[in-house]
C-alpha cells in the first residue's frame, strides 16, 4: 500500500505528470504576463505543451565530439531532480509528500542540480556559444547561490527549524514574513530570477551572443527535458517564496493566487531591466546583494540568540 | 620543460547565421576568458550585382532597382538615383516635388532611427524596448503609406520629380501622426538617458573618439557621435534641403550611449522639418518632362542616408540606358570601426558594437572579384556573370 | 539616473488590449494612394508600350492585334510585379490605374497570377499563342489562364 502511494507521489502526484503540466502552465502564464506588458499577443495557451510533444518527438542529434552517454543524461539528471525537490515541498497548498528534518537543505540543493546539468551539458559538447554559455552559467551559480540561500535560511532562523513543513507552519501562524524580512524576500525573488536564466540575468543563454548558450547543441528530447525542468523548477522556486515569506501553506486556492502574485512580480521584472553583462551580473550578487542577504542573516541571527537567552 | 609559442586560440565565430546578425556578414572574434583579443570580419554573402544589372537596364527601370539595394532607406537610394540623373540630363525637379521627396526622406528617417533603436535594444536585452519602439514605427510606416502608397520601397520617386501629390488630408494626417511620434520620441530620450540598466550596456563602451573617427572615415550619426560634425544635408544641402534647412546633431563622447542620443535627437528635428515643409508646401507641378536618353557625361551625387552618407557616380555615353552606376553605401566606412572597436571589449558587448553602426550587409555587398589567374576577361556581361554564378553553385554541390 | 524607466508605458499595457492586428480577422481602411493590382482599360489604351518599356519587373506583355480597332490584349504578370506604379505614371492616356482595393492577391495557384486582359476572343487568341510559343513547358496551363480572361 506504501508503495502504491509512494508511486503515486512520484509519477502522478505532486511530482511526475501534474507538476510537469503545471510547470508548463506556469511558463506560458510568464509569457503571457510579459506580452501583455510589452502591448503584444503572446502565446496560446498550448504554446508550451506544443513546443514540449514536438520536441519529444523530433529525433535527437548527438553532435560530434560529445560523449554521447553525457549528453543524454545530463536532461534527465536536470528533470529528476526538479521533480525529486518536488517531493519535499508542500505544494498546492497541501502537505509535502515526503518530510525530514533537513529536508530544506536537499531541496534547495536538489534545485541547483539543474544549472549544474546545464552547465555540464554545455560543456560536453565542442561548439563555442555553448562552452561561453557554461561558463557563464556556473559563474552565475557561485553569485546567486549564497544569498539566495542566506535568505531561504532567515525564515529557517526565525522558525528554529531545517524543515520545510515546519517553517511553513511557522510562518502560517506568524507575521507574514514579506513584512519582517522584506530584504530577504527581495533577495530571494532576484535569486530565482537568476536561477531560472530570466532577464535581466540571461547572460547564460544571451541569444544575441551566443545563441542558446549551454543548451545550443539540444535540438529534441533532451531540450524537451531542460525545458521541462525549469518549468518545475519555476514552480518549486514560487511555492518555497509564498511559503516562507507569504504566510505558509494555507489552501489551493490562495497558493494559487500568491505564486501567480509572485510570478507578475517576476513577469515585471523582466519587461523593465536589460540584460546584464556577466561582469555586471557579479558585481551586482557580490558587491549589494550577497552584503544585504549578510547583513539580514546578521540582524535576524542577532535577534533569535538575543530571545533564546532572553 | 618545453613551453608552446602558441596559446591555443578561442575563437567565437558570429554569423553568417546568427540571431545578433539580421543580414549575412562572417566575423571571428578570438576571446580570452570574455574579453575580446583579436576581430576579423568577412563580408560579401549578400553580394547581388545591382551595379552590373543596371547595365543592363533603362534610366526609368533602374530606379527601382537601386530602390532595392536597402529595404528600410529605399526612398533615399531613389532619390540619390533620380537627383543625379536629373543632374546628368540638366533637368531641375520643381520645388513642390523636391518637397515631397524632403518629407518622405524625413518620414525614412524616422522609420529608420526608430528600427535601430529596436534593433540595439534588443541587441542589449531590453525587448520591452524594442517592442514599443517597434510598435511606434508601425506609425510612420502608416504614414508613409499614406502618402505613398507603400510602407517599404515606397517608390515616391520618378525622374524629374515624385508620383503623389500631398493632398491637405494626408498632410493633416501626417501631422497627427507627428504629435504622437514626437511624444514618444521624447519619451524614449528619456529612458535612454536615464535608464540605470541600459546605461550600464551603452555608456563608454565602444568609444570612438573624433580622431579615430576622422582617421576610418567613419559616416553617419555614427561619426556624429564622436564629434565629427558632417551631414551632407547641412554641407552640401540638395532636393528640398537649402529651402528647407536642418540642424546638424552633434555628441562629444563617442561611446554607445551618444549614438543612441543623437540618433533620438535626429528624429526630433526630422519631426520639426516635417512640420516646417507641411506648413509651407510649395506650390506648382510636381514632375517635369524627362528625356528617355540622357546626354553623355557623368555625375557624382551625395546625400545622407539615415544610415549616413551615401553617393552614386552615375555615367552615361548618351544612351538609353546608363553605362556604369557605382554606388557607395554608409554601411562600408562604418564596418572598419566595428573590428577596431571590439578588441579589448567584453564579448557580450559586440552585438552591441556591431549594431551601434546600424549596419546594412546587403546595401554594402557590392564587389566583384574576377580571377584574373583562371583566364577570366575584364569584362564581364549581365549573361557572363549569370551563368559564372550558376556553374559555381553547381560546382559546390557537386563537392 | 533611475531604474525601470518604462514602468509607465508597461501599467498602461496591463490594462490595455494589445495593438497587434488580428490581420484576416480585423481589417483596416486602406489609404487612396495604396497600390494594389494593376488594371487596364483597353478602351483608352493607344497601343504605344510606353508601360511595357518602363516596367521594370517586365510584368506587362502588351499583344497588338489589330492597332486600328483597338484591338489590344494585356497580359499581366501578377507574380513579376512590383507595384511601383510606373506603368501609370508612364502611361499619357490614362488607360493603366493600380486599384487601391485589390491588394489581398495570396492564391493557393500559380494560375491566378497570370491575367489577361481583353475582349473574351483576342484573349483566346493570344492564350493560343502564347502556349504555341512555349509548348511542352507549361502546358496544363491553358485552362487556369482561360479562367483568368476578362
Amino acid at each position: 500500500m506504501n508503495n502504491i502511494n509512494g508511486l503515486i507521489a512520484l509519477l502522478l502526484f505532486p511530482s511526475g505528470l501534474f507538476i510537469m503540466a503545471g510547470g508548463l502552465a506556469y511558463q506560458w502564464i510568464d509569457r503571457k504576463l510579459v506580452a501583455q506588458l510589452q502591448n503584444r499577443i503572446g502565446p496560446r495557451w498550448f504554446q508550451p505543451f506544443a513546443d514540449v510533444v514536438k520536441l519529444l518527438v523530433k529525433e535527437e542529434v548527438i553532435p560530434e565530439g560529445a560523449n554521447p552517454w553525457l549528453f543524454q543524461a545530463m536532461p534527465i539528471l536536470a528533470l529528476a531532480s526538479a521533480l525529486t525537490a518536488v517531493l519535499y515541498v508542500p505544494m498546492f497548498g497541501l502537505r509535502a509528500a515526503y518530510s525530514f528534518p533537513g529536508d530544506l537543505i536537499v531541496t534547495v540543493y536538489l534545485m541547483s542540480v539543474l544549472t549544474i546539468s546545464i552547465a555540464l551539458a554545455g560543456t560536453n559538447t565542442l561548439t563555442r556559444f555553448s562552452l561561453v554559455g557554461a561558463t557563464r552559467a556556473l559563474t552565475q551559480l557561485f553569485c546567486y547561490e549564497a544569498p539566495f540561500l542566506l535568505a531561504l535560511l532567515g525564515p529557517a532562523i526565525a522558525a528554529g527549524s531545517w524543515q520545510i513543513g515546519e517553517i511553513a507552519a511557522y510562518a502560517g501562524k506568524n507575521w507574514w514574513m514579506i513584512i519582517t524580512q522584506p530584504v530577504g524576500f527581495f533577495i530571494a525573488m532576484v535569486g530565482l530570477m537568476g536561477k531560472l536564466e530570466l532577464p535581466p540575468f540571461d547572460a547564460p543563454e544571451a541569444e544575441t551572443e551566443i545563441v542558446a548558450g549551454a543548451l545550443t547543441e539540444y535540438s529534441g528530447r533532451g531540450y524537451a527535458l531542460f525545458r521541462l525542468a525549469q518549468g518545475v523548477e519555476l514552480i518549486v522556486g514560487l511555492t518555497l517564496i509564498s511559503l516562507f515569506y507569504l504566510g505558509g501553506i494555507s489552501n489551493p486556492l490562495f497558493f494559487i493566487v500568491k505564486t501567480l502574485c509572485l510570478l507578475f512580480i517576476l513577469a515585471a521584472l523582466q519587461a523593465l531591466l536589460t540584460r546584464l553583462r556577466i561582469d555586471q551580473t557579479v558585481g551586482l550578487w557580490w558587491r549589494f546583494i550577497a552584503v544585504l542577504g549578510l547583513l539580514q542573516f546578521l540582524a535576524i541571527a542577532i535577534f533569535a540568540t538575543w530571545r533564546w537567552i532572553g | 620543460m618545453h613551453t608552446s609559442e602558441h596559446r591555443e586560440q578561442f575563437i567565437v565565430p558570429i554569423g553568417p547565421q546568427h540571431p545578433a546578425l539580421k543580414e549575412p556578414g562572417h566575423f571571428e572574434f578570438t576571446v580570452d576568458g570574455e574579453t575580446v583579443t583579436a576581430a576579423s570580419a568577412r563580408l560579401g554573402y549578400a553580394h547581388r550585382g545591382i551595379e552590373k544589372a543596371c547595365e543592363q537596364r533603362t534610366w526609368v527601370q533602374n530606379l527601382y532597382l537601386f530602390e532595392r539595394v536597402c529595404g528600410i532607406c529605399s526612398h533615399i537610394h531613389a532619390t540619390c538615383y533620380a537627383a543625379a540623373v536629373e543632374k546628368l540630363a540638366g533637368v531641375e525637379a520643381p520645388p513642390r516635388a523636391q518637397a515631397i521627396r524632403e518629407v518622405v526622406a524625413e518620414l525614412e528617417r524616422i522609420h529608420s532611427h526608430l528600427l535601430w533603436l529596436g534593433v540595439a535594444a534588443h541587441e542589449a536585452g531590453f525587448d520591452t524596448l524594442f517592442m514599443y519602439t517597434w510598435r511606434d514605427r508601425e506609425t510612420v510606416m502608416d504614414l508613409l503609406e499614406v502618402i505613398t502608397g507603400n510602407r517599404v520601397n515606397y517608390s515616391a520617386n520618378i525622374l524629374g520629380g515624385v508620383k503623389n501629390d500631398i493632398t491637405p488630408e494626408q498632410s493633416a494626417e501626417v501631422l497627427k501622426g507627428l504629435d504622437f511620434l514626437e511624444k514618444r520620441i521624447q519619451h524614449y530620450l528619456h529612458v535612454v538617458q536615464n535608464d540605470e540598466f541600459f546605461l550600464q550596456r551603452t555608456r563608454g563602451i565602444g568609444v570612438t573618439t573624433k580622431e579615430m573617427a576622422e582617421r576610418l572615415g567613419i559616416v553617419g550619426p555614427t561619426a556624429r557621435a564622436s564629434g565629427v560634425a558632417r551631414d551632407v544635408r547641412v554641407d552640401s544641402p540638395y532636393i528640398a534641403y537649402p529651402q528647407f534647412p536642418v540642424n546638424m546633431m552633434v555628441e562629444e563622447s563617442g561611446d554607445l550611449e551618444a549614438r543612441t542620443v543623437i540618433r533620438i535627437k535626429e528624429l526630433t528635428e526630422s519631426c520639426r522639418v516635417i512640420r516646417q515643409i507641411l506648413e509651407n508646401m510649395p506650390e506648382g507641378e510636381i514632375e517635369t518632362k524627362m528625356p528617355r536618353r540622357i546626354k553623355e557625361g557623368e555625375v557624382l551625387m551625395r546625400v545622407e542616408a539615415p544610415r549616413g552618407e551615401l553617393w552614386y557616380f552615375v555615367k552615361s555615353n548618351g544612351g538609353e540606358k546608363p553605362e556604369r552606376v557605382h554606388v557607395r553605401t554608409p554601411t562600408i566606412p562604418n564596418m572598419a570601426s566595428v573590428v577596431a572597436l571590439a578588441v579589448g571589449h567584453q564579448l557580450a558587448d559586440i552585438p552591441m558594437i556591431l549594431a551601434g553602426i546600424d549596419p546594412c550587409f546587403s546595401c554594402q555587398d557590392r564587389a566583384v572579384i574576377v580571377n584574373y589567374a583562371k583566364g577570366g576577361h575584364d569584362h564581364w556581361t549581365w549573361e557572363d556573370l549569370r551563368r559564372y554564378g550558376i556553374e559555381y553553385y553547381r560546382k559546390q554541390r557537386r563537392v | 539616473m533611475r531604474i525601470a524607466t518604462m514602468i509607465g508605458d508597461i501599467s498602461r499595457s496591463l490594462f490595455r488590449k494589445p495593438v497587434t492586428r488580428q490581420y484576416p480577422f480585423e481589417k483596416s481602411a486602406t489609404p487612396k494612394a495604396l497600390r494594389g493590382r494593376v488594371e487596364w482599360d483597353a478602351a483608352k489604351c493607344t497601343g504605344c508600350n510606353l508601360c511595357v518599356r518602363d516596367c521594370p519587373a517586365m510584368a506587362l506583355d502588351l499583344h497588338i492585334l489589330d492597332r486600328k480597332n483597338k484591338q489590344f490584349v494585356m497580359r499581366y504578370h501578377l507574380d513579376r510585379c512590383v507595384f511601383c506604379a510606373q506603368c501609370e505614371e508612364s502611361c499619357r492616356f490614362d488607360a493603366i490605374h493600380l486599384s487601391d482595393k485589390k491588394w489581398e492577391l495570396a492564391a493557393l495557384t500559380q494560375d491566378p497570377f497570370d491575367i489577361f486582359y481583353g475582349e473574351e476572343n483576342n484573349v483566346r487568341t493570344v492564350v493560343e499563342k502564347v502556349l504555341k510559343g512555349n509548348a511542352g513547358q507549361d502546358a496544363g496551363k491553358d485552362s487556369g489562364a482561360k479562367a483568368q480572361a476578362k
